[in-house]
């Protein structure tokens, strides 16, 4: 039954537009939208995850340059939020180029960490040095201008554009994935020299991979901003890393509605459990034992058996 | 002269793996290149494939020399190498296989289907089969076909028929046959009756280096001539 929803693109976004508005009305559109934004952030994450095969642990960075950019745009030169979306992005996929073109020649634990000292070099930036831009550890309140119906001061608004945006992500990264670059994302993961013998220059195609996913995971950061009016240091805090890790895994790496639903569960547990255990974080880590040792596929990588 | 290697030492950290090789390979000729294990065999075409970079000497293909060309560069020369462990993309299917090869040499699909099924009509019935459920002669048969893609104009072949039953080195060596004359290979092969129909030329390897050279065409024809200099 769920594989016919895997299959067909229309049903995919379809069941993730449904799964959103009965969960946004059944409890509070505020909180959904900000699962809504992590799930962006999960979706653009396990592109270089779960499709490509590298392990980053520093995708906070790319999140957190595309919040900044965009409140920094938004505080500094013009408070249009779409702009400063646009200047989010772009600064979070500039970013990535930049850094992808060495961060990608390397593989494994090297990968993983490189991006972690990034992370934590890109942390210390909006943290200490430039205060007068950046806001410190006290980050920037923003404001944005509205037109009409479009007035992200309304949550019923913000809710309905955050899902129409991750509908919109879910929509390409789909067609990415089943496109002829989609089955090379699959073979460099699994055998990136042999790739390479069939005369692809796999290095173009990774940093492509990753600077997409930057601005993917850039879009969210920006979104973000966007929807608490604020940008603080904790949105491109390294340690917040392990919680994408932890969405994709749970879901089910390298799916995009294994994404989607990691992104849900993770938000979900450590939204609620939260009001019922003080130490929820031992819940989410015994909770990802049993999901690395007994259930490698994910949530939908068994459900979609079903 | 298509492939012309010359004086080529090998290192593999500080030991010499392969020391002072020469060997050439003219248009339409299949070498066959035979030794005991660890011999220097695989390293031999790793390194003429531009996977190992070696630390002397050189590696000429088609006048150009190849040494410090990207991978993916001497594979879209035309250089194809079918790795001995004989592992495909195993989360794909065959067919996904076969476009995968097709993309980069322009080739168009269908095109490149008929090559690989002409060699094995068996092939066609798995197309839409993933990968990782092939058998080893299957896989053999896929990663021969897919080096076929793109009109290749070497082919370096790894151990062909090690682990293979009987009947599918029978089969293997058929396609082989069957492309000799039309298509260069260099053939690493441990299986001296299997060299014995494949040969135009044999170089026999011992510790890194050419201890023998077989062109005799009467000679190659009978392994226990040259069997014991391996």
């Amino acid at each position: 039954m769920f594989a016919k929803v895997e299959k067909s693109p229309v049903l995919t976004l379809t069941f993730i537009a449904v799964g959103f508005l009965i969960f946004g009305y059944a409890t509070s559109l505020a909180k959904i939208t900000d699962f809504i934004i992590f799930c962006i952030f999960v979706l653009g994450f396990d592109l270089v995850y779960g499709h490509m095969g590298q392990l980053s642990f520093g995708h906070m960075l790319y999140y957190g340059a595309g919040a900044y950019g965009a409140a920094m745009f938004a505080n500094f030169v013009h408070p249009d939020p779409f702009l400063a979306m646009a200047v989010g992005i772009s600064v979070g996929a500039i970013l990535a180029l930049v850094l992808g073109s060495v961060v990608v020649k390397t593989t494994g634990a090297c990968f993983a960490l490189l991006n972690l000292a990034l992370n934590e070099v890109g942390a210390f930036m909006v943290l200490v040095p430039f205060p007068e831009w950046t806001g410190g550890e006290d980050g920037l309140s923003l404001f944005f201008s509205s037109y009409g119906f479009i007035d992200f001061g309304d949550r019923v608004f913000r809710f309905y554009f955050c899902l129409g945006s991750l509908l919109l992500v879910v929509f390409l990264i789909v067609l990415l994935v089943r496109s002829p670059y989609g089955l090379l994302l699959k073979a460099i993961k699994e055998n990136e020299i042999r790739v390479r013998f069939l005369g692809y220059n796999t290095y173009v195609y990774k940093l492509i991979t990753f600077v997409i996913s930057g601005a993917v995971a850039a879009f969210a950061g920006s979104l973000s901003s966007i929807n608490l009016f604020y940008t603080n240091p904790s949105l491109m805090d390294p340690t917040r890393n392990v919680e994408v890790i932890f969405a994709a895994l749970m879901g089910g790496a390298g799916n995009v509605i294994g994404a989607v639903i990691g992104g849900t569960a993770f938000m979900t547990i450590s939204n609620y459990l939260a009001s019922y255990l003080i130490r929820w974080e031992m819940f989410l880590g015994v909770a990802l034992l049993i999901f690395a040792f007994r259930f490698r596929k994910g949530i939908w990588g068994y459900a979609r058996q079903i | 002269m298509l492939l012309e290697v010359t004086n080529l030492d090998v290192h593999y950290g500080h030991a010499k793996v392969i020391h002072d090789l020469s060997m050439h390979l003219k248009e339409g000729e299949l070498v066959c290149v035979v030794g005991r294990n660890g011999a220097g065999k695989t390293t031999l075409l790793k390194t003429i494939g531009g996977f190992i970079q070696p630390s002397a000497g050189s590696v000429s293909f088609m006048g150009e020399s190849i040494i410090g060309t990207p991978l993916h560069r001497v594979a879209l020369k035309g250089i194809k190498y079918v790795f001995q462990d004989k592992r495909v993309f195993g989360d794909l299917t065959v067919r996904e296989n076969i476009e995968l090869a097709a993309h980069p040499t322009k080739e168009n699909l269908s095109d490149a289907i008929k090559k690989v099924v002409a060699i094995h009509p068996k092939m066609e019935k798995l197309l839409d089969s993933k990968a990782k459920g092939l058998s080893g002669g299957e896989r053999q048969i896929l990663l021969i076909g897919r080096a076929l893609i793109g009109d290749p104009k070497l082919l370096l072949i790894d151990e062909p028929t090690e682990g293979l039953a009987a009947k599918i080195i029978g089969e293997i060596v058929d396609i082989l046959l069957e492309m000799k004359g039309r298509i260069p290979m260099v053939v690493v092969e441990q299986n001296l009756f299997t060299v014995s129909r494949l040969a135009d030329r044999i170089y026999v390897m011992r510790e890194g280096a050419f201890s023998n050279e077989i062109t005799d065409a009467a000679t190659i024809k009978q392994p226990h001539c040259y069997e014991e200099d391996l």
